[in-house]
């Protein structure tokens, strides 16, 4: 088994050079989590979805590998990869597991929760979570990428295909949606 | 400015999805057999690739070899034509064993050299 210490840029040389599948193995290991984690964001916590999306994801970066010419991070070239397989398995099915009516009339929830900081963090995050859904795929991806993979405007463009402009707009406007379905949280609300 | 007011009024919201991407970023999902599939959904590994080439020029040499011994008439007329044809003489039984010794080193060493490359 590789040590630790191989970068990936070493793994991925033996891949391409002997086709060796202990390499490509370690690579998937490294980056299993994040990708897997990435893509339950996406779909909305649909973690069946996500594992198969990530499977086919590894799967399609073993067959373009050769593609990967190192101008972006592996990691940031998988979650690239990643969300364009998401893309299209949206585009087959044509419905993504948004919230019914019920769901999202019950995010106003701030002042049922106890008053204790945990239990109000908690509750936020799940009402961040069900706000999330209601996103449209690309201001979802957009602010996951920034946000929750903290990469900057420009790895998110990469990652998302689109010039690093529409990447803050569709923030913005992810977040003015947010806000909104979050008021309950805002300051105003708890003055 | 618009902007600065808009963005402290977004603070909380701000703070809300850092809180929320801290807990994504400590989150770990553990392999659970993960990586074991991914690997068994891999295509399969081209047989033999590494002395696929060589064994298919080595084939190629046989094959011509055995239709030149079969056909000794044949090859060496049509030889010693083409010899005839490019240094404009005809070759002796000697001349022709040289060109082929040197022909078949050739071929060995291209068949080392690409054995290696493989």
């Amino acid at each position: 088994m590789p040590s630790p210490a191989v970068s990936d840029a070493q793994l991925i040389a033996r891949v391409l050079v002997n086709d060796d599948r202990h390499a490509f193995g370690e690579l998937v290991r490294r980056h299993q989590s994040a990708v897997r984690v990435t893509l339950r964001k996406l779909a909305g916590g649909n973690h069946a979805l996500a594992d198969d999306l990530a499977q086919e994801t590894f799967l399609l970066a073993y067959r373009n590998l050769r593609s990967f010419r190192q101008e972006a991070k592996f990691s940031t070239w998988l979650y690239r990869i990643a969300y364009n397989a998401f893309l299209a398995d949206a585009r087959k099915m044509k419905e993504l597991p948004l919230p019914d009516a019920a769901d999202t009339d019950d995010l106003d929830s701030a002042e049922d929760v106890d008053a204790t900081p945990v239990a109000r963090s908690a509750a936020l995050s799940v009402d961040l979570a069900r706000a999330m859904a209601v996103l449209s795929d690309a201001e979802r991806a957009a602010i996951v990428q920034c946000y929750h993979n903290d990469l900057s405007h420009e790895e998110a463009a990469y990652v998302l295909g689109c010039p690093v402009g529409t990447v803050k707009t569709h923030i913005l406007r992810g977040k003015q949606k947010l806000k909104a379905r979050l008021a309950a949280w805002g300051p105003e609300a708890q003055a | 400015m618009t902007m600065d007011r808009t963005s402290a009024s977004d603070e909380w919201l701000e703070q809300a999805l850092r809180a929320d991407a801290r807990e994504h970023a400590a989150a770990y999902l553990a392999d659970d057999g993960f990586t074991a599939r991914v690997l068994a959904g891999l295509p399969q590994p081209a047989l033999l690739p590494a002395w696929r080439r060589p064994v298919v020029a080595l084939f190629w040499l046989v094959v011509a070899s055995a239709a030149a011994v079969a056909l000794p008439g044949w090859f060496d007329e049509a030889f010693r034509s083409f010899a005839a044809l490019v240094a404009g003489h005809r070759f002796g039984l000697v001349d022709v064993a040289v060109i082929l010794t040197v022909l078949g080193a050739a071929t060995c060493s291209a068949l080392v050299y690409a054995a290696n490359a493989e």
